[in-house]
This record gives structure tokens, sequence and C-alpha cells, in this order.
């Protein structure tokens, strides 16, 4: 009995606000229609596309119940706008997850404008970069934060959808459609590996090489050794171009970065000293006369001697007051 | 030279003590410039452990709760500890008092990481001995004994476990190496002895029982499987495993978490090829080939489903967060800010490589070559320990720490094969050269005859005059000026990177040295003039340290089991005033202590880490602390005018501040001038209504604030109505205050 009386009381307040609000009948189905068009479209697809005249009839005029969340973007080739493709990525995970989900109601609407399908919606908002994720609030004007900060917090789909939620108190639980890349590119070297063993059946001497062994050992600790991690966790710049001379850097100026290609260089120098090391050593065991063997043990010494005060030098430029060098400054 | 043997020991023995000596005054930089102090933030809990364990006995040591930590929760220190470190320096410090030596305890604590680090050399030059050869031995102990990657973990002060951890590292490495070798039984338990007291003092045991099965597997797969290690293996896992349950914080973790599986399952593996080897021997070869492969895929499934099983049952605990982010590199950061934000768990660039091992860094790939050339046994785990070791060094800056003994031993290794060619004397009367080729001998038959190893001794005795005499001292010469440039390098590393105590600063200007001793100015006046029962309040950093030189209550620190209370507490810091005040009546906090480096230009301060705090209460509290609030519309983070008004009015913006705008430090800045940020800070001339500052260090570094009681009753603005009025209204009032604060 009870609830049925709430219900009822529920129904009868609901009645009062639709006398109430008939008197704005005009207004009203301009909003129904609006409504109504955005969730036509969006039934088609996640992320609508707007072009000005759009963006001015559905997200900039008044009559309002639903907030808009707008990309805007510069997609076409020409733009040559790379962030832009994957912010879109993005984007359009978090529209579809939103589409997808049991809260989807109409009362948020993920859209976007191309730069070439709506220059003047760029010049209203006096936007000059791409992209740009803004909200449009149901009610009132939009606020410092109601434009996402992607510089500071990245695109990622995550992050669009906090942004969401702190802007709309709509929670989106981001789903990403399953990467299978990984998975297959790893099989896929599993099955080569295991047919290369399977073909070679008959001779697996190459297993007891021990030259393969110790150059793959070598290769692992070369790379952890001239901070590929740092790199791979980091995802620092190949090389850095100095805006005004136009000069390339490939040493980072501080020790705590790194450019790849500086990394590239001192696992080059690691890799020399190393070599030149062995060479000297095995120069005794050689075959042949002893002048040859004496060439190659100076040739040894010299690549020891020579790249590791390279090395040195190196770490000289970046390690600001280190007072010590060998051969060369 | 009657008794070249005789020689060969004391010469062993004479180098081995000057690399002890060398190893412990280089670590004394910060005893001599400072003073006999223990540095930074964590050794002074394990100085407090100790100092209440010497003080209490061992089994109040185990049973301590230590109400005086993470207020009001309180933290279990016997069961939450690794106690070996304690244990160590509380027993030197018991022999020595039935020496009748007095001797504080804080001095054992301060010295014990240089002592352990000559042992450590030890242990270095015996694995090494068992590895190569003894001359290669005497190179890594050496080079263990100045190098920085290691020194850095070992000065004077430093009472961290890492002191000891790493020689109960090389010396259960050289144990099992030694197990491997001869299969004995005595040596496995050596070994599980060793890796016993390695539990109790580190963590990073997981990289050991790690390994080892590792070693163990590798060799099964290359058909290395013996006796010996049959015997090694079972030997060591069975009593380690005992034994690594004995510490009350590892408890039942080595059967219950998936760190610890490859161990059992390894154990597993090996029992079942042992029992394959043994059904071998008598059936025919058509019946075992049946028999092999259903037991291996019976075996195979078994054990896969039970791991999954009890995976899923929940009896086996997954991957805890530190080690899973070691396999999938971007986990902490996303998931864990409290990890991420700890510098010593970034990613290692080439230059700290660099920094930390210098030539050896060149080198010790050279070691694994050969050792890969010339395989056996226990030079398989070397290569396998040097590949894994660098791979983690390369995720963790922290675990450089495991790289560097096998770094030192590869690269002697290296350095000893060169002067072993081109320092020998090639005139051929000397009976010297006879007993050197003895040995050498001796080593040649360690080797597999498989490979390039016979070529070796093959050619070795031919021809004798190979290289000119000069060409050998041009190359010992260039080897030598290496060395000691490395040596240089060490010794100034030593000195100017890992010698500050960092509770003492120095600042170096033309009147000479000038000692910035705020740190512990300040928290000699939290012991002296507080309430023995008062609490503290500050960032986590400096829990261990209030704790230790203050002896106070505080609410966090460095011991970060609890995440919530850590946020509540960022959150405190990064509210206004009155939200701030309302956390800190529910903490019951008495005093709030902040970092301000503004006033000498300290970069470490708490404004600086600020943004960590905000991060850790946003991940508790999204609705009321919001990280994008404290950054201006542009994305910066700024304390100047033009700074966001949630920073420029947060209590530790407020707390650090705190009449800052009235000092002018410099005739040619505007006052306020923070030296620190480089700019004049936005908000100047504010008053403090719930707290009230209490102290500030000589230099402003250390700056604690009194949180106010309640105010007896609500305070009346002027009264503009009718006396009687109000009247009416006040009980109302006082009454809900008296709710509030009950």
């Amino acid at each position: 009995m009870a609830t049925a009386s709430q219900l009822f009381s529920a129904f009868l307040l609901l009645l009062c606000f639709t006398v109430s609000e008939s008197g704005y009948k005009k207004k009203e189905d301009s909003l129904g229609d609006k409504v109504s068009q955005l969730t036509e479209w969006n039934n088609k697809k996640s992320v609508i596309r707007l072009t000005g005249d759009k963006f001015r009839e559905l997200v900039k005029t008044p009559p309002k119940n639903y907030s808009v969340i707008v990309m805007l973007t510069a997609l076409q080739a020409k733009r040559q706008c790379s962030v832009c493709k994957q912010a879109n990525e993005e984007y359009i995970i978090v529209a579809n997850s939103w589409r997808y989900s049991q809260q989807f109601s109409n009362k948020l609407f993920f859209t976007m404008v191309d730069y070439d399908e709506g220059p003047e919606v760029f010049q209203s908002l006096k936007i000059n970069t791409a992209p740009v994720f803004m909200h449009f609030p149901a009610k009132g004007k939009a606020k410092k934060g109601d434009t996402m900060d992607i510089h500071r917090v990245g695109f990622s789909a995550e992050n669009v959808a906090k942004w969401v939620q702190e802007r709309t108190d709509i929670q989106i639980r981001v789903f990403r459609p399953p990467n299978y890349s990984g998975t297959l590119a790893l099989a896929l070297l599993f099955s080569l590996i295991g047919g290369l063993l399977y073909l070679k059946r008959n001779n697996l001497e190459f297993l007891y090489n021990k030259t393969c062994w110790g150059i793959g050992a070598l290769a692992v600790i070369f790379a952890m050794t001239s901070g590929q991690m740092w790199n791979h966790i980091r995802g620092p710049p190949l090389m850095h171009r100095n805006p005004q001379s136009g000069q390339m850097h490939y040493i980072h100026g501080s020790s705590q970065g790194q450019f790849i290609m500086e990394t590239y260089i001192v696992m080059l120098l690691n890799t020399a000293v190393v070599v030149g090391f062995i060479i000297m050593n095995e120069a005794h065991n050689m075959k042949g006369d002893s002048r040859k063997k004496r060439i190659l043990a100076l040739v040894g010494l010299g690549c020891v001697a020579i790249f590791f005060s390279l090395l040195l030098s190196v770490f000289r430029s970046k390690y600001q007051g280190y007072p010590y060098s060998f051969l060369f400054k | 030279m009657g008794n070249p043997g005789g020689w060969k020991s004391l010469l062993t023995f004479f180098i081995l003590a000057l690399a002890w000596l060398a190893g412990f005054s280089s670590r004394l930089f910060a005893v001599i410039r400072f003073e006999s102090i223990i540095h930074e933030f964590d050794p002074w809990f394990n100085y407090r452990a100790t100092h209440h364990m010497v003080t209490h006995g061992f089994y109040n040591f185990l049973n301590w709760f230590d109400d005086r930590a993470w207020y009001p929760l309180g933290r279990i220190v016997g069961g939450t500890v690794y106690p070996g470190l304690m244990v160590t320096s509380g027993t030197i410090h018991a022999i020595l008092n039935t020496l009748n030596i007095p001797i504080h305890i804080r001095d054992i604590c301060v010295f014990l990481a240089p002592v352990f680090s000559g042992l450590t050399s030890l242990a270095v030059y015996f694995f090494t001995k068992e590895i190569w050869s003894a001359g290669a031995g005497l190179f890594a102990a050496c080079f263990i004994a100045i190098v920085p990657g290691y020194i850095s973990r070992s000065v004077a002060g430093s009472y961290d476990n890492e002191g000891i951890a790493i020689f109960a590292l090389m010396f259960t490495y050289f144990l099992w190496i030694k197990a491997v070798k001869t299969g004995q039984i005595f040596w496995g338990i050596c070994t599980a002895l060793s890796y016993f007291y390695m539990v109790s003092a580190w963590g990073g045991y997981v990289f050991i029982i790690n390994l080892i099965p590792l070693h163990v597997f590798v060799l099964l797969l290359m058909g290395r499987y013996s006796k010996r290690i049959f015997t090694a293996y079972t030997s060591f896992f069975i009593v380690g495993l005992i034994l690594s349950m004995q510490i009350p914080f590892v408890g039942f973790q080595p059967i219950r978490t998936s760190e610890h599986m490859a161990a059992a399952g390894v154990f597993a593996l090996l029992n079942a090829y042992s029992a394959l080897k043994y059904v071998q021997s008598f059936v025919t070869k058509a019946e075992f080939r049946y028999i092999f492969i259903m037991s291996v895929g019976i075996a195979a499934s078994v054990v896969f489903l039970t791991v999954v099983g009890l995976t899923w049952a929940g009896y086996i605990a997954p991957w805890s967060g530190r080690f899973y982010s070691l396999w999938d590199t971007g986990y902490a950061k996303i998931h864990i800010p409290i990890i991420a934000s700890v510098s010593e768990h970034q990613p290692t660039t080439w230059v700290s490589f660099f920094f930390d091992l210098h030539i050896l860094i060149c080198a010790f790939p050279v070691g694994v070559w050969y050792c890969i050339k010339y395989v056996n046994d226990e030079r398989v785990f070397v290569v396998l320990y040097a590949i894994f070791a660098s791979y983690f060094a390369g995720v963790m800056v922290r675990l450089m720490l495991t790289l560097t003994p096998i770094v030192c031993v590869l690269a002697a290794i290296a350095f000893s094969k060169t002067m072993e060619i081109y320092l020998k004397d090639d005139s051929p009367k000397t009976n010297h050269r006879t007993s050197e080729k003895d040995q050498e001998n001796k080593n040649e038959r360690l080797y597999d005859k498989v490979g390039k190893a016979k070529k070796i001794s093959d050619n070795k005795p031919k021809d004798d005059d190979t290289l000119g005499i000069n060409i050998k001292s041009v190359i010992v010469i260039a080897m030598l000026m290496m060395l000691m440039l490395f040596a240089v390098h060490c010794t100034w590393v030593t000195s100017s990177a890992y010698s500050s105590p960092s509770i003492v600063l120095a600042t170096y200007g033309h009147g000479g040295r000038n000692i910035l001793d705020d740190f512990r100015e300040a928290y000699f006046w939290l012991r002296h003039n507080t309430h023995d029962k008062a609490r503290i309040m500050s960032w986590w950093d400096y829990g261990y340290q209030i704790a230790g030189m203050g002896n106070k209550t505080t609410l966090v620190d460095n011991n970060t089991w609890n995440n919530s209370h850590i946020a509540l507490v960022g959150k405190a810091m990064s509210s206004n005033e009155s939200a701030a005040y309302a956390i800190m009546r529910e903490l019951d906090v008495n005093y709030v202590l902040v970092i301000f480096g503004g006033v000498i230009g300290y970069s470490g301060d708490d404004i600086n880490k600020f943004l960590w705090m905000v991060r850790i209460a946003e991940g508790e509290h999204p609705k009321d602390i919001r990280e994008s609030d404290y950054f201006t519309p542009q994305g910066e983070f700024r304390v100047d005018a033009a700074g966001s008004q949630t920073l420029l009015n947060c209590l530790m913006y407020k707390l650090s501040y705190y009449r800052f705008g009235q000092l002018q430090l410099d005739a040619r800045t505007p006052p306020g001038f923070d030296r620190t940020r480089g700019v004049e800070i936005g908000n100047k001339n504010y008053e403090l209504t719930h707290l009230e500052e209490a102290y500030t260090s000589e230099h402003w570094l250390v700056r604690i604030f009194r949180v106010k009681d309640l105010t007896n009753r609500q305070e009346i603005l002027k009264p503009k109505k009718p006396i009687k009025k109000s009247y009416k209204k006040k009980p109302k009032k006082v009454s809900c205050e008296y709710r509030k604060c009950h």
C-alpha cells in the first residue's frame, strides 16, 4: 500500500509540473525537437558530427536540458594532425562506452566539430589549436574547468571519462575493445620459433652454438644498461631540434633525461668497448704469425681506450661539474 | 721464495685486508665531515627499533606494539619488520659489552654498514674464486669494496637493511655454487642457513628464491642434470622454506604467494625428473618413451591446475603491487601513486648506470661473454644473474644494488683474464711459471670439454714469444690507468653524491662551511617542549624522524602501509584552514610540522612535494580534492599572485608561508621572495584562525604550529540586537558545539 501511495503522489507531482510548464509550450517544443533529433543521430552513431549551423542551434542556443561534450578537431589528412587521430580514437571509446552503458540517457551527448566542416565554431570560441575537449552544461555558461586540460592530464579515454564525471556527475565506465595484437604477435613469434625448430630438427647444432647465446645475452644487457627501459616507460623524443638555430641535439643536456638517439649512441660505445676487450684477449690465442697478433692486440686496446674515453666525455657533457676525463675532453 | 703457496696466501690475505680497509674508510666521509649520526629517513626507524630491542630485550621487541606511530591505529612492529638488522647490531653490542668494551648502540648502528662492506668483499672473493679463479676473486673484492653502486646504500650512518643484505646475498650465492659443485648436503644446508639470514634481513630475498630455482631449471633444460644438483637443491629448498617461515613478517607467504611458487614448482619438477631417470634405468627405450610422455603430460596439467585452482580459491595471493610493477612497467603509475611517488622506484637512465659503475659497466659484458664461452654448471648461474639483474636495474633505480655485485664479479673476470695474458712473463726459465701453469691447468679441468676450451689448452704451450714485451707493458699500463681512473671516480662520487646525512645540511660560501642544523633543532624542540603524548601531523616522509629524534606520536610515517590514512593527512594539508581543522580535530592532532625551504633555497620541501599530497588525497577523496584546482587555467603550478586560489588558501600554503610576506631576505628582492621557486609569493598578509605558530627553526626550514583548542563558546559578533534576543540563542549554539567536540 505504502509504495502505491508513493507512486501516486509522484504521479501527482509530475502532473503539477506538466501543468505549470505548459505555459512554455513553444520553448518546450523546440527543446523536444532538439532532444529527439540528437537522440536519433545518437542511435546511429555514438559521436555526432556537427557543422557550424547545427552547433549553434543544438549546443549554443539556450533551451537545453542536456549536456554536450564537444571535441574540436581537425581530422582531414591535409591538416596533418596526428594527435587528433589518437584523441579521436580515445574519444570514440568513451562515447561508445556511454552509448552502450546501462545508464545511457539523453542527458549527455558526445559530439565533434571538424575544422573543415565548421571553421566558424573555432572562430566564435577563439580556439586556434586542436584537439580541444569542451563541455557545454545544460544550464548556465561554461566555466573555467569546462575546457579539458589535455596538456596536463592527457586525453586517454580514462581521463576523458573522469573529466566528464567531474563536469556532469555522470559516471562512464570505459570499456576498451580488447587489444589482441600483443597476444597475436607473441603467438606468431612462438609459432615461428617452433616452426624453425621443427624444420631444422635434424640439425639442432645451432642450439649448442655458444656464440649465438653469447650475442643474445649481451644484446639484452646492452639494451638494459643503455637505458632502453627508461625510454620504454618515459617515451622521450628521438632527438631535439633547437627551434632558434635549427641545430640537432642528440644528447640531452641534463643527467635526469635522455633522448632515444643518445641511448643508441651509448649502446654502440658500450659494444665497441666490449668488442675491443674481447679482441685484445683473443689476440693471444689467434693462429698466425706474431705480427698479426700484435696488431690485433693494439687494435683491441685502441678500441677500449678510445671508445671508453668517448663514453666518458659524453657523460661529462651531461653531468655538470664532473672533473675527470681520459684521452680527450 | 721457498714456499710459493705461502707467499700466495699471504698476498691474498694482505690484499683482502687492504680492500676491507679501503672500503671501510671511503665510507666515512659523512662521519668525518659531520659527526657520527644516523642518516635520512628509514635508518631512523631501524635505529629506534634497535634501541628498543637493546633496552627491552628480544622477546619484548618481537611483541612490540608501537603506539607512537600511525595514531590512532598504532603499528605492530615485531610482525611488520625484518629483524635481521636489529638482531645483528644487538648481538654485536652484547658481545662487545661482555668483553667490557662499553660502546653506545648508536655507534654500532652507524658503523655497521661499512664493516659489513668488508664482509661483502670477502663473500664476493670466495664467490668469484669458485666461478673463475683466485686472481679474479681479488679483483672482484677490490671492485665491490669501492664501487659507488654499493656505497650508495652502505655509507656510515645509513643504517638500513641493504647494508647487511648484500653480504647475505653474495654469501648465499657462494654457498649455493659450492653446493652445486660438490653436491654435498652440508653445503646445501649452509646455503639454507645463509638464506635464512637473508630472509630475516631484507625483502630482496625473493630474488634468491627465484634465481636459484631458475638456475636449476635452466640446467635441466640444458641437459646438465646430475645427482649433485638434485642433492643441493632439495636440501636447500626444504630447509630454506621451513626456516624462512620462522620470520614473523614473512610467515606463510612462502607457500601462499605467487612470488615463491617458482621455487616449489622447480622442486616438484626436479623430483619428477630424477624419478624418471631412476625408472629409465630398468625399462626399455620404447616403454620409457611412453612413460615419459604420459608422466610429463599428467604432471604439467596437475601442477598447472593446482596453481590456478589455489589462486582462484584465494590460497595463493597474486603478485603484490611492487613486484607486479617490475613486469608491467606502466602498472604502478596508474594504480599505485604512492609507489610511483618514491624516486627510488623510477626507471634508470644510462647516466646513473655509468655514474654508479663507471668502467665496470663496459667491462662486465666481457665477463658474460667468457662465462658463456667456457660454460659449466656454476657459470650458467652467473650469466642468468647478470641478465636478470640488469633487467631489474633498468626498471627500478634502487635495484641497481642487486646488479652491482655481479657486475663486479664479471668485470673482475674480464680484467683478470686480460692481466693473466699480458702480465705473464714469457721468458722460459723461472719455476714461478710452472706453478702458475699448474693452477691454470687445474682451472682448465673445470671447464667442459666441449668447443673452444680444448683449443686453448692445445695451442697455449706452443710458441713462446708471441707478443712482444713492449706491447704487453703498453696494454698493462693502459689497463692500470683505466682502473686508477675508476678508483678516482669512485672516491669522487662517494664524496660528492653519497655522503650527506640529509638531516644536517651544509652550504659552502666564501666564509667557509656553514652548517644548517634546523631539522635536529626542531625535533629536539619537540622532544623537550611538547607534551609526552602530543600528536604531530606531518607528511609521511618525516614520520620516522619525528618518532626517532622527537620521540613523539606521529600520524603517518615512512612505513606506508595504510594508504587511506596518508590520504587523510594529504587531504588536511590540501584543504582550506577550517576544513583542515575539522579533520585535525577528528585525528586529535596537537601540532602540525611542515618543511619549508623558501628561505635558504632547499628544494626538497613540502611545497615541492605538495602535488603528491594532492594526488594521493584525490585518490581517496575525489569529491573534495581535485588536482586541477591547484593549477592555474594554463595548467601551471605556481605560488605567486597568479597561482590558483585553492592553492593560495590551502593549509600547506598558509603554514609554509605564514609571516613570510614580512620577511625581506635581500635588498634586491621584494619581501616574501621564495628562493626555492624564485618568485614572490601571492598571498602575504593573513592570520591563522585555528592554528598558531609554535616554533620556527633558525633558517625557517622546519615550522611547527599548534592546533588551537575549540573556543570556549562561540564568539558573538557585535551584538546589534537587544541583549535579550541573543540571550535566547546562545545556549543552543553552545550545546551544538558541545556535541561536536564529543
